[in-house]
């Protein structure tokens, strides 16, 4: 298998969505390896992942969004692969958008984003969703000093530096949005952003969505602030 | 301090003290937790047997009666263990984060080995792979 590129997709109680999901992106991406992270899904989202030929990384109990996605980035890092792309498994993203992605950090990114803000057409979510992204998109212009317009996308491709950020233990693992983007501007990474269209989530339950909440909102303004001001995230105590 | 108060709360301390090196002493309580209790129990006797300097204390930070000041210093203790537990839990999540991610990702290559390694692919090969 090549170690090109590794696509990974956290994924919880996706049984139904990954079928299509995985023959679309063996479709577009013939070489790719996927791994499906299964976040301690009750459903048979391993069986039918390994099904459809995917690697499967179970993990023993529920971690949530980020700590199943650093899941998949630590498996990319340590078998060395050149670019892993973070892939949702509830079919929301597109697998041709991660075509623009890739170049993007073969040109030299080491974070390149889906932004469904440069992509004309795209599903955007609802109100307090996009109110709540244009705060933080401005927040982390604000704290970057780069125009980044969809900083909650988690349609993401890493090269190794990105990488190995983005697997240190105390990276945020809750939802890693405005405010991984702030940690990867301290740790001087490159980071692009590409246009991607997104469907909207296919399953009630997807990990990344149903956050649209105030503790969300607040966790997140507490989260950027940590990633702005805090100690540097390999200090050891 | 009347005599039979000062004998009651002595031994009490005494008691919780002589507890606490004892499950120091059997491994159940860890060295590093210890050293919390066995300050707040030498504080204890130290204003059991020196009753002026709760007094003195008292007048220090304003309260009236010494009673508040006691009872203040309890709620400060106690609200500095809860902080101390935080943060260790904390530092518990990450690592429990990191062992399940350990987990998962050594599953992955028990059932797909990137390389066949010699030492561990005779026990692969046994316990069988049903994929």
């Amino acid at each position: 298998m090549s170690r090109e590129l590794l696509i990974t997709l956290p994924a919880l109680n996706e049984a139904g969505n990954l079928p299509e999901v995985l023959a679309g992106l063996r479709a577009r991406w013939p070489s790719a390896a996927l791994l499906v992270v299964d976040d301690a899904s009750t459903d048979t989202t391993a069986a039918v992942a390994r099904a459809h030929g995917a690697l499967v990384a179970a993990l023993p109990f529920r971690l949530g969004y980020g700590g199943a996605v650093q899941t998949g980035i630590k498996y990319g890092l340590r078998s060395g692969f050149a670019v892993v792309v973070t892939f949702d498994a509830d079919g929301q993203h597109d697998p041709a958008d991660i075509g623009p992605l890739v170049e993007a950090v073969g040109g030299g990114a080491d974070l390149a984003i889906g932004s469904r803000a440069l992509a004309s057409g795209s599903y955007r979510g609802g109100v307090a969703r996009r109110a709540g992204r244009a705060v933080f998109a401005f927040l982390a212009r604000a704290l970057t000093g780069l125009r980044l317009t969809d900083p909650t996308s988690g349609l993401k491709a890493l090269g190794p530096r990105g990488q190995a950020l983005f697997a240190v233990s105390r990276f945020p693992d809750r939802y890693p949005d405005a405010d991984a983007l702030v940690l990867a501007r301290r740790a001087r990474l490159t980071i692009a952003e590409r246009p991607a269209r997104m469907r909207p989530s296919r399953n009630r339950h997807s990990m990344h969505g149903g956050v649209g909440s105030l503790g969300y909102g607040f966790n997140m303004l507490f989260s950027l602030f940590v990633a702005a001001t805090g100690r540097d995230l390999h200090h050891k105590e | 301090m009347p005599t039979r108060q000062l004998v009651v709360f002595l031994g009490l301390v005494l008691v919780l003290l002589l507890a606490i090196l004892e499950l120091v002493r059997r491994r159940v309580l860890r060295v590093e937790y210890s050293w919390l209790w066995i300050a707040s129990c030498l504080t204890s006797v130290l204003l059991i047997l020196r009753y002026d300097l709760l007094v003195a204390l008292t007048e220090l930070v304003g309260a009236v009666v010494p009673t508040s000041t006691l009872f203040f210093l309890c709620i400060l203790y106690l609200a500095l263990l809860c902080l101390h537990y935080s943060i260790r839990i904390s530092d518990l999540t990450h690592q429990v984060k990191d062992l399940a991610q350990e987990v998962a990702l050594l599953r992955v290559q028990l059932r797909d080995p990137p390389v066949a390694h010699p030492t561990i692919r005779g026990g692969v090969a046994s316990s069988g792979d049903p994929a």
